[in-house]
C-alpha cells in the first residue's frame, strides 16, 4: 500500500468513526444541549398572567434570593439528602459485608435482595403509602404490637422527611450494597491473609484495612446517590406532592410546580438551573474527595 | 488455637442471622403489596391487618374493568420499546466509535442527562413540543425517554467493546473491511450478550421513568407510571386495586432485572465501577 493510499484510508476511517457517533451526538445536542441553552434564556424572561413574555434581566434570580419557598425547598432538599445518604451508605456497607460473606447465595435469592431498586420508585411510593397509612396501615400495627406509639408518618409535617428518607433508603440501600460488594470482591485476598496471620481481630481488620481500601468505592456510591437524592422527585410526588403543607417540598418538586402548575416558566428555569448547579457542585466535590482517598 | 473452628461457626451463624434479617426487611414490603392485591376488598383495609385470607382475583378484575389499565400498559410498552430501540440504534455505533478512538466526550455528553434534574429539560421540551403540537404524541415520549436509554446503552457497551482484542479488528482491516462493516459483522456478534444486557437495563429504566410522561403525555398516551397517580386517587378507598396495579407495574422490570442481576453493577453505575 502506498503512503498516499494509507493516508486516504486513515482519513476515510476517521470519517466513518465520526459518522458512527454522529447520531448519538446530534440527538444529545438537540435534546439536551440546545434545550439547556433555551432554559438559560428562559431564566431571564418573565411571563405575565396573560402569557406575554418580556426580558427581565436577573429579576428571577433576585426573586429567588428573597423567596421563602426557595430557601425552605433548599433546606428540605439538603435535610432529605444528608439523612438518606448517611443511612444508605452505612446500611449499604453493612449489607455488602453480609452478602460478601454469604458466598454461596443462589442467584435467585441475590436478585430478591436487589429487587427494591429495580422496581419503579413510583411503585415503592404506592406500596409504602398503604403500609404507612396512619389509621389502617401495617406499620402502625407493628409499632403498637411492640408497645410503641403509632406515627402519622407521611401525614406529619415533622416526620414526613425522615419517612421519605426511610422509603428511599429501603429502595436504594441494596444498590449501594451492590456497588460496595463490587469493591470488596476486587480487593486482593492477600491483604486479609496477612492481617489474619498478624492476629488482627475481624473488627480491626475491617476498620484498619477493608474500610480504607473501600473508601474510593464508597465515594463512588455517594456520588451516584447524590445525583439522585438532590433531585428527589418520584416518591414525594406520588406520596405527598410536597406536603403536608410544604413540609416535603424539595427544590425539584417546587420547581416542577412553579413550571407546570403555575406556568411561570421563567422562574421555574431559574430554580432548575440553581438546582443543577448544586448537583454538579456536589459531584465535583465528591470527585475531588475520591481523588484524595484513592490508593 | 483449639477453639478456632467453633469461633468460625459462630461467625458464620451470626452472618446468616444478619442475612436473614436484611432479607426480611428488604422483602416484607413487596410481599405485603402482593398479598394485599389478592385480598378481598373488605379484608384489605381490615385492622388489625390479616395474614390469612381466601385469595381472590377480584382486584385485578376490577382494575381492568374500571380503569383503562390495559391501554396504559400498551402505551408504556410502545414508549419503552421505542425508546430502547432508539437508544440501541444511536448508542451501539457511538459506543463502538468511542471504544475505537478513545475520544470519550460523546459518551460523557450523554451522561449530562443522568446528572441534571429532568425538569431542566422538561421546561424547554414542553415549550417546544407545544409549539409544534407534539404534546401527547408517542414521538415526544419516545424521544424524551431515549435521553434515559442512550447513556445506559453507551456505558454498558463501552467496556464490552473495550474487551475485544484489537488484533481482531486489525486482521479484518487488513482483509479490507471498513470500520462500519467491522462493527456490524465482527464486533457486534462478539458483544451480543452485552447488547442484551444494555437493552434490558434501558427497558427497565425507561419503563420506570416517571417525570417526562407526567407532562408530555395526554389521556390517550399516558404510560402506566404516569397513570399511577390516577390509581392513587381512586385507591384511597380501593387499596386492593391500588396494590394490584402496583404489582403489575413492578412485574416487568423485576423479571428482567432477575435475568441480568449478574451484570447489574457495571450497568447501573454507568462506568463508574468496573463490575
Amino acid at each position: 500500500m502506498s503512503g498516499a493510499a494509507a493516508i486516504l484510508t486513515h482519513d476515510r476511517q476517521r470519517l466513518e468513526l465520526s459518522a458512527l457517533s454522529a447520531p448519538a451526538v446530534i440527538f444529545t445536542v438537540a435534546m439536551i444541549a440546545f434545550p439547556v441553552v433555551y432554559t438559560i434564556w428562559l431564566g431571564f424572561q418573565t411571563f405575565s398572567s396573560t402569557g406575554k413574555q418580556s426580558f427581565a434581566g436577573l429579576a428571577n434570580y433576585s426573586k429567588l434570593m428573597s423567596d421563602y419557598e426557595f430557601w425552605h425547598g433548599l433546606w428540605v432538599t439538603i435535610a432529605l439528602y444528608v439523612l438518606s445518604l448517611v443511612l444508605q451508605l452505612v446500611l449499604g456497607v453493612w449489607l455488602a459485608l453480609v452478602l460478601f460473606h454469604a458466598k454461596r447465595l443462589p442467584g435467585m435469592v441475590r436478585s430478591l435482595f436487589i429487587s427494591p431498586f429495580m422496581m419503579p420508585p413510583v411503585v415503592a411510593g404506592m406500596m409504602w403509602l398503604v403500609i404507612l397509612d396512619p389509621s389502617l396501615g401495617a406499620a402502625n400495627y407493628i409499632l403498637q404490637a411492640f408497645g410503641l406509639p403509632p406515627s402519622e408518618w407521611l401525614a406529619s409535617p415533622t416526620w414526613v422527611i425522615p419517612t421519605v428518607a426511610l422509603i428511599d433508603t429501603w429502595q436504594w440501600t441494596p444498590y449501594v450494597a451492590l456497588i460496595v460488594l463490587g469493591g470488596l470482591q476486587s480487593l486482593p485476598p492477600s491483604v486479609y491473609e496477612a492481617a489474619q496471620i498478624d492476629g488482627a481481630s475481624s473488627f480491626k481488620t475491617f476498620q484498619r484495612i477493608t474500610l480504607p481500601l473501600l473508601l474510593p468505592t464508597i465515594v463512588t456510591a455517594a456520588i451516584l446517590r447524590s445525583v439522585d437524592l438532590l433531585r428527589f422527585f418520584d416518591i414525594i410526588y406520588i406520596t405527598t406532592q410536597g406536603g403536608p403543607g410544604n413540609a416535603s417540598n424539595t427544590l425539584n418538586i417546587y420547581g416542577f410546580r412553579v413550571g407546570f402548575e403555575f406556568f411561570n416558566l421563567g422562574y421555574a428555569s431559574a430554580l432548575m438551573l440553581t438546582l443543577t448547579a448544586i448537583v454538579f457542585g456536589a459531584v465535583l466535590a465528591f470527585n475531588r474527595l475520591r481523588g484524595a482517598v484513592a490508593w | 488455637m483449639m477453639d478456632a473452628p467453633i469461633t468460625d461457626r459462630w461467625i458464620r451463624r451470626l452472618n446468616l442471622l444478619q442475612l436473614v434479617l436484611a432479607g426480611i426487611i428488604i422483602m416484607t414490603p413487596t410481599v405485603w403489596m402482593v398479598l394485599s392485591s389478592f385480598k378481598p376488598s373488605f379484608e384489605v383495609t381490615a385492622y388489625p391487618p390479616t395474614l390469612i385470607f381466601a385469595p381472590t382475583m377480584e382486584n385485578y378484575v376490577q382494575l381492568t374493568k374500571t380503569t383503562p389499565f390495559v391501554s396504559y400498559a400498551v402505551n408504556s410498552l410502545i414508549v419503552t420499546i421505542g425508546s430502547t430501540a432508539l437508544g440501541l440504534l444511536f448508542g451501539i455505533p457511538a459506543a463502538f466509535a468511542v471504544s475505537w478512538t478513545r475520544i470519550t466526550w460523546p459518551a460523557i455528553l450523554t451522561l449530562a442527562a443522568r446528572m441534571a434534574p429532568g425538569t431542566l429539560f422538561l421546561l424547554p421540551w414542553y415549550v417546544m413540543f407545544r409549539q409544534i403540537g407534539m404534546i401527547g404524541s408517542y414521538t415526544a415520549l419516545i424521544l424524551s425517554h431515549a435521553v434515559i436509554t442512550l447513556p445506559i446503552v453507551i456505558w454498558v457497551l463501552l467496556p464490552t467493546f473495550d474487551g475485544i482484542p484489537r488484533s481482531v479488528f486489525e486482521a479484518a482491516q487488513v482483509d479490507g473491511c471498513s470500520v462500519t462493516r467491522i462493527l456490524w459483522r465482527i464486533a457486534l456478534p462478539l458483544v451480543a450478550s452485552g447488547v442484551a444486557v444494555s437493552a434490558i437495563l434501558a427497558f427497565v429504566f425507561s419503563w420506570n421513568y416517571f417525570l417526562f410522561a407526567l407532562v408530555l403525555s395526554n389521556g390517550d398516551t399516558k404510560t402506566l407510571i404516569a397513570a399511577a397517580f390516577n390509581f392513587i386517587g381512586e385507591g384511597s378507598t380501593q387499596w386492593g386495586a391500588l396494590m394490584a396495579a402496583a404489582t403489575l407495574i413492578a412485574l416487568p422490570p423485576l423479571i428482567l432485572a432477575a435475568l441480568v442481576q449478574r451484570w447489574l453493577v457495571s450497568g447501573l453505575t454507568l462506568g463508574a465501577v468496573k463490575g
